[in-house]
């Protein structure tokens, strides 16, 4: 923090350094400002932490005497979060026999037969397609939270990502008790060992979820600029996903009672609704040609146009 | 109806005058109360006064004192001193007769 003073002991030092993490929550105005008075005042390591502190957890707390924030959690936050773990845990699981299969079980003798390389490609197509599925989902998810509270992203993106935390270490494992006989008896060898257990399904959330919904919330965020009609369109597009992802899920298509129903999953209504789910990779492709483009009408004009 | 803490920020703003900012009026109040000012209740407060429309802010200067960075200035509105002002007679008439109020003008 440049100027300010009373550095020396060890613990003053880690307690500037603290300020300036903190403050970094503030707005850029806010945060020079309030640097200055700690500057000007002379205020001990100790107390300016107390004071950026203060101020941190007020700026936070403060939207959260509306009912706006509340609603959010209640009804994206908390159940996107649970419901990604589930999902999240399913595709993992589901992923883990195949990976298995070809990781613990490879033989190179194996890549001369013409029947090896016909269900390697099928299988390669289905896990990557269930996980462009999982990918999407999260991404819109985080599209969702991002364009929803653009003022409260910071806050809903932390609780968002607790909610997959809890729901990855603690939902997801008691919702999936129900099922490990079915699931875990026939697959045994699989989940004997600790990685596909244990490891494999976090390392799935962590690339699958927590990185897609991170970008998901960035792109949100950008939807401001947008027109109002492009804007709803997307929000069509985002919401009729979350069905999507429930009913494509087999536990959860289980637990809702639509497995049953054979007749819904040939209807052309279930296929649309599958294939708007994958409405980001449209999304992100049209964004990225319409920059393209931008930056190519901009260039002769301004050679250095910066990054958009 | 201010608040009591919004009362002394607008009361300091106003004797700084043209010097009204942050770090000066959090002075002014402790100078004056005897009791710390944290700069999250300063902060918050003043946005509050703001949104009410009893004070404008603006950002002033940086100096070499506070590390170049610049100070949140102040400017207390008319509405403002008419609140401050309707506020401090409240308190006033309301303590008239009371023991603290007679024995510091028995002090005297």
């Amino acid at each position: 923090m440049g100027d300010e003073p009373s550095r020396g002991p060890m613990m003053t030092r880690v307690c500037w350094r603290l300020v300036e993490i903190l403050s970094l929550m503030l707005h850029p105005d806010e945060r020079d400002v309030v640097r200055g008075d700690l500057a000007e005042s002379g205020a001990a390591g100790s107390q300016a932490l107390c004071d950026v502190l203060g101020l941190v957890v007020r700026r936070l707390a403060a939207p959260w005497t509306h009912w706006r924030p509340w609603l959010t959690l209640a009804s994206l936050v908390v159940p996107l979060g649970m419901l990604l773990s589930v999902v999240s845990r399913s595709t993992a699981d589901g992923s883990a026999v195949y990976v298995w299969m070809y990781a613990n079980n490879w033989k190179w003798s194996d890549l001369g037969n013409a029947g090896f390389w016909h269900a390697f490609t099928e299988t390669v197509l289905l896990v990557f397609k269930g996980y462009l599925a999982l990918a999407c989902w999260s991404w819109t998810s985080g599209f969702l939270l991002g364009t929803i509270s653009p003022r409260m992203i910071q806050t809903n993106g932390v609780l968002f990502f607790l909610m997959l935390l809890f729901g990855a270490l603690v939902g997801a494992p008691r919702y999936f008790a129900y099922y490990w006989p079915f699931r875990y008896g026939a697959n045994g060898p699989v989940f004997s060992l600790m990685f596909y257990r244990e490891t494999f399904p976090l390392i799935v959330l962590a690339l699958l979820v927590v990185g897609p919904s991170l970008w998901g919330i960035r792109q949100g965020e950008r939807t401001e600029r947008l027109r109002p009609l492009l804007r709803q369109v997307l929000w069509i597009a985002a919401i009729a996903t979350l069905p999507a992802m429930v009913i494509q899920n087999p536990e959860l298509s289980v637990s809702l009672g639509l497995f049953r129903r054979r007749e819904i999953w040939g209807s052309w209504q279930i296929w649309l609704l599958q294939l708007v789910a994958y409405w980001p990779v449209g999304y992100l492709v049209a964004d990225a040609i319409g920059r393209h483009s931008h930056r190519s009408v901009a260039s002769p004009i301004t050679p250095t146009t910066p990054s958009q | 109806m201010l608040g009591e803490f919004e009362y002394l920020i607008l009361s300091a703003a106003t004797r700084l005058g043209e010097d009204a900012y942050g770090a000066a009026i959090r002075q002014e109040i402790e100078d004056a109360t005897r009791h710390r000012c944290s700069i999250g209740a300063l902060y918050t407060t003043l946005d509050r006064l703001e949104a009410k429309g009893f004070i404008k802010t603006r950002m002033g200067d940086p100096t070499p004192q506070r590390g170049g960075r610049p100070k949140r200035m102040v400017r207390v509105t008319a509405m403002g001193i008419r609140a401050a002002s309707d506020f401090y007679a409240a308190v006033t008439r309301v303590s008239r007769g009371v023991s603290w109020e007679t024995n510091r003008v028995a002090v005297r």
